[in-house]
């Protein structure tokens, strides 16, 4: 061994090669930072078209080739030096507006890998290369270039042969570079990627201009199901601007891998906004379903410091407080918004299972030409924020009235709403003449019949559909507690014998700084010496229940993300109890005119669109679909 | 083993026995109960671990010996033999058989051996002393109620047992509690209770006391040690683990200075509160108290289906003062006043109060108000 005790006595200054190996070790983790730091590059030296390269999951070869503004033979010299940047000047920390700043990553992955640059500066006669091989840089030598800059990297990590042992196969490395692409290119539509490579597909997304930009890019990325499925986000507040889109709660994924972040343009993936993703979507979703959004945070740079993590992953809010309630209430507010709207691929899939010789489409599909995405007709897909009309609750028809002892007060021809035979109209036929036509044009149509003795179906303009009446009604029911919740607020149990729960000081530091927060949602509690807290009131509705426990995983929530919802959770389960045991049952016929009254509740309630699981509360059949299946079309 | 029993005698002490036999066991030997025919008395046992009950009852005997029968198998046999009945049960020589015989009825059950059967009766008790069983029984009704059921704070899941000097007179108190709120009953300790540890009883075993007080005016024996009490009601022996924590300092909890005395009728009260709640459709929703005046008004909002009031006259002299509670609590405290008039001791509608009855102080009950 080297280290002979002899030689720890002296403190010796680390050779450049030694500290760039060790600064590699922190920003390159993997291929897919190589293709991360290189791209980032090429957008900052405002490329246009960005051509990425791999072999071997990126171990044998990354290629990144760009029409940038290049480097300068003696910029070139120095782009590989440490700390050598020409983009940071001493004031500008607090407000970085590039994506490198440190001057970093060239000489950490020459470094741990056989790197050559090839660039042309629009002011040099022709271009310049020069190579890195483990820390040993060549002198720069003419080369034959247009403008732009092409950088190799082969054999990474052939300095550092622990490293390549820890990569998780070439598979998931060459996934994961995608996925690099993908977040750096939703953030630049007017930027053309394209990734190729031995060990891939070629996938390209076109530039696009104009003010669809964002959503076409998105369609490309996410293919056009999400623009189908999501709504447009643009809030502002305190000078921080959100924009976007978020996807219906019943248009969910399994890994959280479809959530792009982006702060002032830069891909990032941070606990907090992850943890007010999580509670944005909490009581319309069920725990270990994901949401897909697309997000961007836009601040004045001096309100994120974005160097707090080695690959820029982490960003540090000065207001992270404003920020997280921006994204909750944003969220919540454009989702309420769309009342009634459930995912539009419950349809499409039913529709699939029915067509023969069907077959699913790729999962990744890379459109050669941008296309604008359909905008489903009647829906409030708003590529420039347009809404569906305001749809005003007729006064006379009250869901909640309509039990089979209401008063048959609703101006139906054949009015008695049954007191002894709430079967019939259920079973008229769908010809009855006393339909009324009148709701046809309402997004959720006319009621016609229900089925088995729980789905509704109903008729619109322009297609058919069906609803899960048990489910719908529960949603009601839970929404209107919700509501009665937030106006009357959390009554609140005082505690003769407070708990004390012992915690770490970060803990119980991070569960006092959120004592507000916590105390309307019913949990009051204050501190009791550094390690402790002491819990003085708790919710009503939650009964008597583990209270420490409860705080802890609060203390858990709070230190890893930043936020925790579970009080509220913990509130709307047992109102989501109370919801279902006080819904329609399947089971129960309901009357034509029961059956309208619960469509027009759904059509003016917040998330009636899906169940409190987040399963879609109805599905639609457009006419042409139908006739389709039919081969009429 | 070969016994001849009375079906009555047989059936009583089964009756008391059978009930802590767990319906459910993943140790086979813990559905029996065990049978001794030895002298002149069978004697039964049946336990779940944590409490031991056993009885005897006169027997003739003419073989001597013991085994363990499935224990809600016999019960149900026996309950259904006709009154007045002779039962007699004998042991097979293959040791796994037992015959049960009474008038043209007989059935043959599989036995366990006994000596699988567990004893947890074992152990040193240091203190023993009688009461009377209608104080005990009073003790425990009082405070059951408000036992706590949340098992991490285990501490709190039974009736807490310890005496206490008040004025110069040594009690025996019991308090129980849930943090929501708190009971409290007492009567003079007995002679031999000085120096008794605090125990904490299980809310298992407070039941069973519940049921094995069945003469009011009988004496019960309490023996005790750090870890086991044993009741004996007569024939009847009940010997129960403790719970192994320490119980919370409650005197802390017990307001001293509240100084707005409420008086009211009890039946009244309660019947008004039971009344206004009706309109209360979650668990646990608030009934406001409104007091001023030598008047109490009740009220009840909830927005899902209405309000409700009711007024009362009561007396009170302090300022006027709004409080809510759980309307639940204030019924089940109602419930255990034993007098015709109650009386509130309120401080603030942020602090807790105390409920007893008027003129008397041997039970007082705790309750922490609501925020509405
Ligand atoms: N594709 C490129 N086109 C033009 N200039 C480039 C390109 N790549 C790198 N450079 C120059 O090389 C310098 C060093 O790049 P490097 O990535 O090491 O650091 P950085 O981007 O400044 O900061 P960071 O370490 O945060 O990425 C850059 O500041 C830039 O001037
Ligand atoms: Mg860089």
């Amino acid at each position: 061994m080297q280290n002979h005790p002899s030689n720890l006595t002296h403190v010796r200054q680390l050779s450049d090669d030694m500290i760039n190996r060790i600064a590699a070790g922190e920003v390159i983790e993997r291929p897919a930072s190589v293709v991360k730091e290189l791209v980032e590059n090429a957008i900052d030296a405002g490329a246009t078209r960005i051509d990425v390269t791999t072999a071997g999951g990126g171990t044998t070869l990354i290629r990144v080739v760009d029409d940038g503004f290049g480097m300068t033979r003696p910029d070139l010299a120095l782009a590989i030096e440490r700390h050598c940047t020409s983009k940071l000047t001493d004031e500008a920390l607090l407000a970085i507006e590039t994506l490198g700043f440190r001057g970093e990553a060239l000489p950490s992955i020459g470094s741990v890998a056989r790197l050559s640059i090839a660039t042309r500066h629009a002011s040099e006669p022709h271009g310049w290369e020069l190579s890195v091989e483990g820390g040993i840089k060549s002198a720069p030598r003419p080369a034959a270039l247009t403008l732009g800059t092409r950088i190799e990297v082969r054999d990474l990590f052939f300095a550092t042969p622990a490293r390549l042992k820890f990569l998780r196969g070439e598979r998931a490395e060459t996934t994961a570079i995608a996925d690099v692409i993908k977040r750096l290119a939703m953030a630049r539509p007017d930027i053309r990627f394209q990734i190729s490579g031995s060990d891939r597909g070629t996938t390209t997304y076109t530039s696009i201009a104009g003010p669809d930009a964002h959503l076409v890019r998105i369609a490309q990325i996410l293919g056009e199901d999400f623009a189908e499925n999501a709504v447009p986000l643009d809030f502002e507040r305190d000078g921080i601007r959100l924009t976007g889109f978020a996807g219906l709660p019943t248009f969910h994924r399994a890994a959280a891998t479809h959530q792009f972040f982006s702060v002032n343009g830069r891909p990032v993936r941070d606990k907090l906004l992850l943890g007010a993703l999580r509670g944005a979507y909490m009581d319309v979703m069920a725990s270990d379903r994901h949401s897909v959004v697309v997000i961007d945070i836009a601040l004045p740079p001096e309100e994120v410091d974005v160097n707090v993590h080695p690959t820029k992953a982490d960003v540090r809010f000065r207001e992270p407080q404003t920020v997280r309630g921006l994204i909750v209430s944003g969220i919540r507010a454009a989702l309420s918004a769309t009342g009634h709207r459930a995912s539009t691929t419950g349809g499409r899939a039913t529709l699939a299972a029915l067509r023969p010789g069907w077959q699913p489409a790729p999962a990744y599909p890379a459109p050669a030409q941008a296309s604008l995405p359909r905008v489903h007709s009647g829906q409030t897909m708003g590529i420039g924020g347009s809404r569906a009309p305001e749809i005003p609750r007729p006064a006379s028809w009250d869901w909640q009235a309509m039990g089979p002892a209401a008063p048959a007060a609703n101006g139906f021809a054949e009015g008695e709403t049954g007191q002894d035979s709430p079967v019939h109209h259920a079973n008229e036929p769908p010809s009855a003449p006393t339909l009324d036509a009148s709701f046809l044009s309402h997004p959720l149509g006319t009621a016609r019949a229900q089925l088995h003795e729980n789905y509704i179906v109903s008729q619109t303009e322009d297609g058919m559909i069906l609803v899960d009446a048990h489910a719908a009604h529960e949603r009601l029911t839970y929404e209107r507690l919700k509501r009665q919740r937030a106006e009357t607020g959390v009554a609140r149990q005082m505690l003769l014998i407070p708990e004390i729960v012992e915690l770490t000081a970060d803990e119980a530091g991070a569960l006092l700084a959120a004592a507000d927060d916590l105390a309307s949602a019913g949990l009051v509690i204050e501190s009791f010496g550094g390690q402790a807290i002491a819990v003085r009131e708790v919710p009503v509705l939650l009964g008597k229940f583990d209270i420490a426990r409860l705080v802890r995983d609060i203390a858990d929530d709070l230190t890893d993300q930043g936020i925790s919802n579970r009080v509220e959770t913990r509130i709307n389960r047992v109102l989501s109890t109370v919801a279902c045991h006080g819904s329609v049952r399947t089971g129960r016929r309901l009357t034509l005119p029961e059956m309208d009254a619960l469509l027009r509740e759904m059509e003016v309630t917040p998330n009636s669109g899906q169940c409190n699981h987040g399963r879609p509360t109805w599905v639609e059949l457009k006419l042409a679909d139908i006739e389709r299946l039919f081969g009429r079309s | 083993m070969k016994v001849t029993v009375e079906r009555a005698h047989l059936l009583k002490a089964l009756n008391h026995v059978h009930r802590i036999v767990e319906r459910r066991n993943t140790i086979p030997i813990l559905s029996n109960v065990l049978l001794r025919a030895e002298g002149d008395d069978l004697r039964l046992k049946a336990t779940d671990l944590d409490i031991d009950v056993a009885e005897r009852v006169p027997a003739v005997i003419s073989e001597p010996g013991a085994t363990t029968v499935p224990a809600h198998m016999l019960y149900d046999i026996v309950r259904k033999l006709p009154d007045g009945s002779q039962v007699e049960l004998a042991t097979r020589p293959d040791g796994a058989t037992i015959d049960l015989r009474s008038g043209r009825s007989k059935f043959s059950l599989q036995m366990l051996p006994e000596s699988d059967f567990p004893d947890i009766t074992a152990g040193v008790f240091t203190h023993k002393f009688d009461i009377l069983a209608s104080d005990l029984k009073r003790l425990v009704d009082r405070t059951q109620f408000a036992i706590s059921t949340e098992e991490t704070r285990y501490y709190l899941n039974g009736i807490y047992f310890h005496t206490v000097e008040v004025g110069g007179d040594l009690r025996f108190r019991a308090v129980a509690t849930d943090g929501h709120r708190l009971a409290q009953a007492e009567f003079i300790a007995p002679h031999g209770a000085e120096g008794m540890p605090g125990v904490i009883v299980p809310r298992k075993t407070v039941g069973e006391i519940q049921k094995l007080v069945e003469d009011p005016e009988a004496q019960v024996t309490v023996e005790l040690s750090d870890s086991k009490i044993r009741l004996s009601f007569g024939e009847v022996v009940l010997t129960s683990k403790l719970i192994d924590g320490t119980f919370p300092d409650y005197g802390r909890v017990i307001p001293q200075g509240n100084d707005k005395d409420l008086i009211v009728d009890r039946s009244e009260f309660a019947a008004a509160v039971d009344r206004v709640s009706t309109i209360s459709s979650e668990r646990g929703r608030a009934v406001k108290l409104t007091v001023g005046d030598g008047r109490l008004t009740l009220s009840v909002t909830n927005p899902d289906s209405g309000s409700a009031t009711e007024e009362l006259g009561v007396e009170y002299e302090s300022e006027p003062l709004d409080i809510g509670f759980n309307s639940r609590y204030l019924l089940e405290i109602a419930g255990q006043l034993e007098t015709d008039t109650a009386i509130f001791r309120l401080a603030d509608p942020g602090s807790p109060t105390l409920i007893q009855d008027r003129g008397r102080d041997n039970a007082l009950y705790v309750l922490m108000p609501m925020r509405v």
